[in-house]
């Protein structure tokens, strides 16, 4: 009896243990929430769809590919809570914690101004706002060092908890689909393979965004969840440290490669001629850089002001050459400032080496 | 049981009980109990993030748009919502009820353990262990204070996250309170919880 009761409760304690396991384990994934939801992902809408643009991205893998390498970074869906109903403060009464050099996300959309502080994003990843009567989602993953806008429609984001080459899935409320951050590509749902409209944001510091918005607003720490503002869990940008700047990695990339260091910031731009790379400290540099893509003239142009570059397409293959005029840019006797070059300005972001590589092994590097 | 004799289980259960009044009946082990489990807590708080050193936010208190809707949401392994921050212009606090909580359980049966073990040491008379088998059997508790920042443990130790890491995470917290329960009862049935003397009477023994 003795060692048959001892059995019965070192079951007990550990079926205890893996009850307890099991609750705390979260939901897994084989499809956006699970198998309970599959269901309803694969029979599509429940909501609204967000607003897709018909384009064309360079893909190095199909999508059962990234699906089958995606892996939970811990957290459950919304485990990472995206903030719902962002509050604002005028520049003049910016968060606490926020230094002058911290880094933020800068949008301006219809003459509307809005910065993001890293330091609250690194907390929630998605902001579901409107900025200039458009209703957008700012987008941060730390582990890839991406910060992007996406036009939302009537749906909002959420944070999936999966990865992708370390880089955030999320997903939309509507239909619950899969949207890999840096992709901007539904991976999973009816509309797998549609891309999402995009839209410029700005890494620059909290100093530089306000010295050239100085009517911008700045999103508060009043985010409606309780969290160590100002302390971040992966290292720090000011100064550089941590997961940002040390060659390791929490989740391994897709494929690597050691032309640059892994977390080493490029200017990353896709289109349908290809994928490009600028590295950032060379644009800081050369201040301009042409290149082609795919066939097409391309210019990088670096903007002192907000310490960014941004990536234009010139369709005519005569165009004059630019050159850098203190700041400006000069092209046939016209100056301009950096944002404003008479050319199609493409959606470029900065992004650490590994993981625009990881995603786009055919990139074009400018090292 | 029809025989009389008590269940193992049932045995083992009330030697544990007899086992935390003996350590919460003595100054001496009382008093390492709750130094050992105020300890605990706050190293818990902080391995967690809960608790930060904060001088350079000033103080307030800023509770969340929806507690209790935020008290049981998830945001990790065996980690729950904040309702409220706390700034005292020193440190901060995210108050989470259910944090507090586990952090508790888990301090208190590490207090316990522990000051058993000192009773082990102090009155070895009074135990048939060694010395150190409640301090060892703590360890994995006090691992389990990793249970919500495990991607932060793994960036500490510069290694890549896998499958088998995310969920040896999830089971620390579990595995940790079965193990100091599984302590306390070995450490229970060994010991002579019978009275002692209290530790100003022991230099004359």
């Amino acid at each position: 009896m003795v060692p048959t009761d001892r059995r019965t409760l070192l079951a007990a304690l550990g079926s205890g243990a893996v009850a307890l396991a099991g609750c705390l384990a979260g939901r897994a994934s084989p499809g956006p929430f699970g198998g309970d939801d599959e269901e309803t992902a694969e029979s599509g809408s429940r909501g609204p769809k967000p607003p897709t643009v018909d384009r064309s991205l360079p893909a190095a893998y199909e999508i059962d590919e990234l699906l089958e390498t995606s892996r939970s970074g811990g957290p459950s869906p919304d485990g990472i809570p995206a903030v719902e109903n962002p509050r604002f403060t005028p520049a003049t009464d910016s968060p606490d914690a926020l230094d002058d050099d911290d880094p933020v996300f800068g949008v301006e959309i219809d003459g509307e101004a809005k910065a993001y502080p890293q330091s609250i994003l690194v907390w929630h990843e998605i902001v579901n706002d409107v900025v200039g009567g458009r209703p957008v989602s700012v987008t941060y993953c730390p582990l890839t060092g991406t910060a992007q806008g996406f036009h939302r429609g009537e749906t909002t984001f959420g944070v999936s908890g999966q990865l992708i080459n370390s880089n955030l899935v999320m997903f939309d409320r509507g239909t619950e689909s899969w949207w890999p951050q840096i992709l901007a590509t539904a991976i999973s749902g009816e509309d797998a393979g549609s891309h999402l409209e995009e839209f410029q944001l700005i890494w620059t510091t909290w100093a530089r965004w306000r010295s050239t918005h100085p009517d911008t607003v700045v999103l508060s720490e009043e985010t409606g969840f309780a969290r160590n503002y100002g302390r971040d869990p992966y290292g720090g940008y000011n100064p550089p440290q941590g997961y940002y700047e040390n060659d390791s990695f929490l989740f391994g990339p897709l494929t690597e490669d050691d032309r640059l260091h892994p977390k080493a910031v490029v200017i990353g731009m896709r289109s349908e001629h290809g994928a490009v790379a600028v590295g950032k400290d060379r644009l800081r540099e050369e201040r301009l850089l042409a290149f082609e893509l795919g066939g097409v003239d391309h210019l990088a142009a670096y903007d002192d002001a907000l310490d960014t570059g941004y990536v234009y397409r010139i369709d005519d293959s005569d165009a004059p050459p630019a050159s850098w005029e203190g700041g400006r840019v000069a092209i046939d006797g016209v100056d301009y400032e950096p944002a404003d070059l008479p050319y199609e300005r493409a959606i470029a972001f900065d992004a650490m080496w590994f993981a625009w590589y990881g995603y786009y092994p055919m990139t074009d590097l400018y090292e | 049981m029809s025989s009389g004799r008590p269940r193992l289980s049932f045995r083992v259960l009330t030697d544990t009980l007899a086992a935390i009044r003996l350590a919460l009946g003595r100054r001496d082990t009382r008093a390492v109990a709750t130094v050992v489990a105020v300890a605990y807590l706050i190293a818990y708080l902080w391995a967690t993030g809960d608790l930060s050193y904060r001088p350079d936010v000033t103080a307030r208190l800023l509770v969340v748009d929806d507690p209790v809707g935020r008290l049981f949401a998830r945001v990790g392994p065996a980690s729950f919502g904040a309702v409220a921050t706390l700034d005292t212009s020193v440190f901060r606090l995210l108050v989470s009820p259910i944090n507090l909580v586990i952090g508790a359980v888990l301090a208190g049966l590490v207090g316990i353990n522990l000051a058993l073990s000192y009773l082990a040491v102090r009155r070895p008379s009074a135990c048939g262990i060694g010395t150190g088998s409640g301090i060892l059997a703590s360890i994995p508790a006090l691992l389990s204070g990793t249970v919500c920042c495990g991607p932060v443990v793994l960036l500490a130790v510069g290694v890549q996250a896998s499958a088998a890491l995310l969920t040896a995470f999830t089971w620390l917290l579990p595995v940790g309170v079965l193990l100091l329960l599984a302590s306390l009862g070995y450490i229970a049935a060994k010991i002579d919880t019978g009275p002692l003397p209290e530790p100003h009477t022991t230099a004359a023994e």
